[in-house]
Order: C-alpha cells, then structure tokens, then sequence
C-alpha cells in the first residue's frame, strides 16, 4: 500500500470522526433547543448565566444647619446559626464565646444554641437576646467584635465556633447620640424610619431600591445602574443650639425633680426650628424600647417627640391669645381699666384667680403681669362673646394641626359651640387656657404671629433638600395673619412692661424681651390634679425685631408648681446664650450702630 | 482552505474580542464591589468624625482646657463694614443618578461582534 493512499484514508477516518462528532453535536443542539425537554434546558442554563439581584441604596444622610453630621450609614452584623454545621463542641464553644465577648446571659445563649432545631424544620437561626420588655431582640454586634469573631473562626487553636456566621447588614449611626434624638426619630433593623424626620420623610431617605438583572455567562461588562439614591436633608436645627437647650432642659428637670419637659427654639421670622428639646430624651442608636410594638398605650410609657405629639392645657401662656383676639377687635386697649374682684361667673360657673385674690383695679397691662383669669374670662365673656373668641383661636390655629414636617403630629382638641359637649363655661375656662389642649408646638406657632408682627408662618424642621439632580430649599409658609401688625406690637409691648414686673427670673441686662408665664392644671379623668402643674413660659425677643421665639414646659415640677418660678429662668438661661450664639448684639450697640458710633 | 483560514481568523477574533469583554466585565464587578466598599468606609468614617467632634464631647474637652461658654458680657460687638457672613451650608449631593453612568460607557464594552462589524463597515457617519 502506497503511502499516499494510507494518508487519503487517515485523513477521510478523521473526517469521519469529525462528521459524526458534529452530526452528534447538531443533534443535541436540536433536542436541546427544539426537544421536549427544551424549557426545562433554557431555565437552567437562565439560572445558571445570570442572577436577578435587589439593591438597595444607602440611606440619605441628614445634617444640622452647619453641615455637623446627625444621621449616617454603617454597617451591623447579625449573628446566624447555621444548624448543620454545628458540632458538639461547637454547641458549648459559641454559647461561652459569645456571653463572654458581649456580656449576654450564657443559659440563654446555651438555650438557643442546643435547641433541637432540625426537628422544627429550620436550619439556619438568627440568635437572639431579650429586650427591656422581655422580647427576643436579634442580635447585633459591631466592625471590632466581627472582627474578633471572625479571628477566631480563622484560627485552629481558638474556641470552636463552626456552624456560626456574620451576616452584614446596613445600620443608621446618629454620631450626636441622644442630642435632638426626638427631632431625628430613628430607623429600625429592616431600614424603616419611625418619628421625627425618619418617620417623615422616610420615603424621600430611603430611595428607591431597583432589581437588576446580572449576566454571568457571558459576563457583561456593563456597569449596572445605581438605584434612585435617597435625599441628604439639611435641617434648621443648630446643633450648638440643640445641644445648649438640651443642657438647660436637663439641669432644670433635675433642680425641679420634674417627670419630663420640653424646649422649642423658633426664629419667628420664617417658622425655622432652631431646637427642640424634650425629656426624657430618646437615643436613636438604642431605640429598642421606644418601638410601637414594644411600648403600650396607657402604661405611662413617654411620648416621642413630644413637642408635637404631648398635649397639655397651657394655662396662662394662653392669655396672650385672648387678649390678642380682644385688642384687634379693638374691644380693650392697653390702658383699659378692669376692677377685679376675685371672682366672675360665666355661665353660671364660678372663675377665680389662680392666687383665689381680688387685685382691684387693673390695667389690661395688669392683667396679664398678675396673671389674672378673672379678667381674661370677663374679657371673653363681655368683650369678645363666644363667636369672636373661638373664630380668633381658629385663626390662630387653635386645634389644627401646624403642618410641621416631623412625624406624629396631633391636633390638640377645643371645643366650640358646635360642639355638642361645648358648654359657656369653656369659654371662660378656654380664655386663660384651661379646658382647652394644645401641643408646644401648635401653642407657639399661634404666639409666633404676635411675635412676627402679625404674620404666622408654618414651622418647618428641613432647610434643604439634596437629591442627585441639586438641592431644593422649601420656602417658608405663610399660615394667615390672625392679627393686624399694630396689634402685634402692641401687645408685645405690653408683655415685655408685664414681664418686667411679672418675674424677675426672664430678663437678660441689655436686651429686650417680650413673655409670658404660665402654670396650668394637668387634666385627669376624675377632674384636674390636686398636686401637679405643668410649668410653662413662652417668650421672644430681642425687641423690636425678634430674631427667637422660645417655649419652656415643664411637667409635675416637685420643688415649685409656678411657671415663673420653675419655667422663666430656664428661659432666661437659654435667651442669655441664644443672643451670643446668634451673634444679637445689645440695644445700645444697635443704636450706637445706627448713629454711626 | 482560504474559507477554513477565514473561519479561524474571524473565530480567533471572535474569541479575542470575548475573552477582553470578560475581562472587562469581571473588572466592572470589581470596581463596583470597590466602590460600594469605598462609600461604606467614607460613610462610617464621616461618622466616627462627627462622634469625635460631638457637642458634648467638645465641651467637655473646652472645659478641660479651661473655657467656659460665652455670656452677653464677655462679647463685644464691633461693625466691620463690608463683612460677609459665611456662606450657608449646602449639603453633598447622593451617588450619580444612572443615567450618568450609561452616558459614560463606551459601546466597545456593550456591542456585540456584530454590531461592532456593523459599525466599523456602516456608513462613514455611524463609525465612531
């Protein structure tokens, strides 16, 4: 056989080969594609080639006024049990291990660890600790002990800890840690914002999250898209205000051996909320116990962000109103002369002062630096009549929700004479601010138009808006103008001569300021406390252009009941500090200024 | 033979171009795993910062030191004319929006062979 035809033959066997190999891979190719299994082929080579994953953006962050950080991101892990992997000593070593690292009750770990959890069908496990109230709670650990775990999962010679995983996941950091915890609210472990800016605007915070659909075989070499990224939010809060406010709430709390109090700082000018501080302060980086699941309803449990969500009767800081009403209805003037006798009957309901005094004769001035109920609910009832005074607390927002951008906000309750249950006694009640529930918030957003000449702008916590596309700055919100301007400066006149001889407690040398005390009986259900008050003081200044507008509550003070005693020098502490961190110079530096000295 | 050298030159071509997008691809999984890592890391340090400089922290540090805060007394006011107020705070904006990204992608990482002929050989106005 010559070489050459053994060559032809070689070469048409490995075609042949070739043939048959190719008639082989045609034919899969088609059962493949067009067989009856066909469906069953595209899903699995679908599963196997991509992946459909969710992503979720990173939370917005949220800044004070100055760009101090209130709110970030950063990350937990929780502790997982992965059922098959554990051994026997395994079972001994994570229990010990991990009561030691994070000072947890070893039984209760040694509890979860050994339960027979195969036997309830479920073979990967989230530990678990016990809450304040006694609910199991996942456990979390932070970057520094995963570390430590995850060294000693690496080593040989360390405790066993097989079976035992760290899964990570995002967590809200609140660098301030319980400084403006009730304006924030928080975030809970599944990325949901609750109270305060988290609560309101947890959508906007959130983003939006996206399922993307990622290729692997081939693999793209495309970058998938981010998802709508949630906002970064600038709000009106000045944390150096805060934290000062915060200060002084604490120590007055603690002088007066009070339950719980609260501070709002306004500019009047355009409704910004410069603090607003509440006891018994809430840390948004350990919210376990403040969780609607967690607190009940009636068990005396505080409220969050109580300067929008805590009604109270505010006693006489609401005189301020009424007499508002009667001066713009030009029903009194400053100078109008009232003899007081200690008692007026209002629809057959007996009115006394809260001293049971009769002053004598008073100015309109008089009445209110004495505090004098009696001459408020003769205001009411014979100067104004119920139609005049419920349509002025309507326009001052009496009763209505302010709109403030916070989470929670109740509307307080007034009773008119629509009301069924409204009686003419309310009247005279209502004018010195009993029978009558408000919140701090709605309370000095009503006192703001006295304060802003007439005008009562809605109070709002964000400045700024920051999406990818730029940031948008609200604009302030004119809520009415319940008062003229004249009535507006003349009654705040008369409030800075009536505090001057009211209380010594809320004068700053330099400055002039405009307020009001207030000492209110708490409501219960079986009629007003004997014991408690709430302890209260609205005021403003520096006059004639107030630049802050700040409300003081204090709940069941134990050392005083009285408004002027307990509430005014917390004002006065803060207007002291408020005039330097604003930078508000003296009136004689002002006039100075003005003559060019 | 000239149609099996031309299978194996479009095939190794072919084989070219994939095995670069592959590559490319398993670079864009990388950066992006980089850079979320990235905005973790400058997150949580953003955060440790803002701890560290806490009110709080800060007072209790000034007083250390001897200050204490400032009342209506200690500060004298002076007018100093043509002074600017610093100006208000703007806060950073959040990660690019997506269509950003995709403006930034060159086709040659998201065309296939086909299109890239396609391109190359069109009208002198499509290639790029």
């Amino acid at each position: 056989m010559n070489p050459e035809g053994v060559t032809r033959r070689r070469i048409r066997f490995v075609l042949f080969l070739m043939a048959v190999a190719v008639t082989a891979l045609v034919v899969q190719l088609v059962r493949v594609q067009f067989g009856p299994y066909a469906p069953v082929f595209a899903a699995r080579a679908e599963y196997g080639a991509s992946r459909v994953e969710k992503v979720v953006p990173a939370r917005g962050q949220i800044y004070d006024r100055n760009g101090n950080l209130l709110a970030s991101n950063g990350t937990m892990f929780y502790l997982e049990i992965e059922v098959r992997q554990l051994t026997e000593l395994s079972r001994k070593d994570i229990p010990l291990t991990l009561s030691k690292l994070l000072l947890l009750p070893l039984e209760d770990l040694y509890a979860e660890v050994t339960t027979d959890w195969a036997a309830l069908g479920q073979y990967r496990i989230r530990l678990t600790r016990k809450d304040p109230n006694g609910n199991p709670w996942p456990i979390t650990v932070d970057k520094t002990v995963a570390e430590v775990i995850n060294g000693f999962l690496a080593d040989p010679l360390a405790p066993d800890l097989s079976g035992l995983d760290l899964v990570a996941a995002p967590k809200r950091i609140y660098p301030a840690g319980t400084i403006a915890g009730h304006v924030l609210g928080f975030v809970n472990q599944e990325g949901q914002g609750f109270y305060g800016v988290e609560g309101y605007y947890d959508e906007w915070l959130s983003g939006k999250p996206i399922t993307i659909h990622r290729q692997f075989i081939p693999l793209e070499a495309r970058l998938q898209p981010d998802p709508p990224a949630g906002v970064n939010l600038v709000l009106t809060i000045d944390l150096a205000v805060q934290q000062m406010v915060e200060t002084a709430l604490r120590e007055a709390i603690e002088s007066s051996l009070a339950e719980s109090g609260q501070v709002i700082v306004m500019d009047p000018r355009n409704g910004e909320i410069l603090a607003m501080a509440a006891w018994p302060v809430l840390d948004p980086n350990h919210y376990e116990p403040w969780l609607p699941e967690t607190t009940e309803e009636g068990k005396g449990n505080p409220v969050i962000t109580p300067g929008v969500a805590g009604t109270y009767e505010p006693g006489s800081t609401f005189k301020v109103v009424t007499m508002a009403a009667a001066l713009d209805l030009d029903r009194v003037k400053p100078e109008t002369e009232f003899i007081d006798t200690g008692q007026i009957e209002v629809g057959g309901h007996i009115i006394r002062n809260w001293d049971g005094r009769s002053w004598g004769q008073q100015t309109m001035v008089g009445c209110l630096q004495h505090s004098l109920n009696v001459c408020l609910a003769w205001i009411a009832a014979d100067k104004l009549g119920a139609t005049d005074l419920y349509a002025y607390l309507n326009r001052f927002g009496v009763g209505q929700l302010t709109g403030v951008d916070l989470a929670g906000e109740v509307s307080g309750k007034l009773r008119t004479p629509r009301d069924p249950d409204w009686t003419e006694p309310d009247m005279g009640t209502n004018s010195f601010g009993q029978g009558v529930s408000v919140t701090p918030m709605q309370l000095l957003t009503a006192v703001s138009a006295i304060a802003n000449h007439g005008e009562m702008v809605q109070p709002h916590i964000v400045r700024q808006v920051v999406g990818p596309q730029g940031a948008y700055w609200p604009q302030p919100t004119v809520l009415g103008r319940p008062i003229t301007r004249q009535t507006a400066e003349t009654l705040t006149t008369m409030l800075a001569q009536s505090l001057e001889g009211e209380t010594r407690y809320a004068v700053v040398p330099g400055y002039r300021l405009a307020g009001k005390t207030g000492t209110a009986q708490i409501a219960t259900e079986k009629g007003y406390d004997p014991k408690w008050t709430v302890a209260s003081f609205v005021g403003w200044g520096p006059l004639p252009e107030p630049r802050f507008l700040v409300l003081v509550r204090i709940d069941k003070p134990a050392t005083a009941p009285w408004g002027s005693v307990i509430a005014a020098p917390v004002f006065q502490e803060i207007a002291e500090r408020l005039v330097v961190m604003l930078g508000l110079p003296p009136e004689t530096t002002v006039a100075q200024a003005a003559v060019g000295g | 033979m000239l149609l099996v050298i031309v299978f194996l030159v479009v095939s190794g071509v072919y084989l070219a171009v994939n095995a670069r997008l592959a590559k490319a691809g398993r670079d864009v999984l990388s950066l992006e795993k980089q850079r979320s890592e990235l905005l973790r890391v400058t997150s949580e340090l953003s955060a440790d910062l803002a701890t560290r400089t806490a009110p709080e922290t800060m007072m209790a540090r000034a007083a250390a030191l001897g200050f204490h805060a400032a009342q209506p007394e200690d500060v004298l006011f002076l007018t100093v004319d043509g002074y600017m107020p610093p100006a208000d705070f703007v806060a950073p904006r959040p990660p690019s929006a997506p269509d950003d990204v995709q403006a930034m992608l060159s086709p040659a990482y998201t065309e296939t062979l086909g299109e890239w002929l396609m391109r190359w050989f069109g009208s002198p106005g499509e290639a790029s």
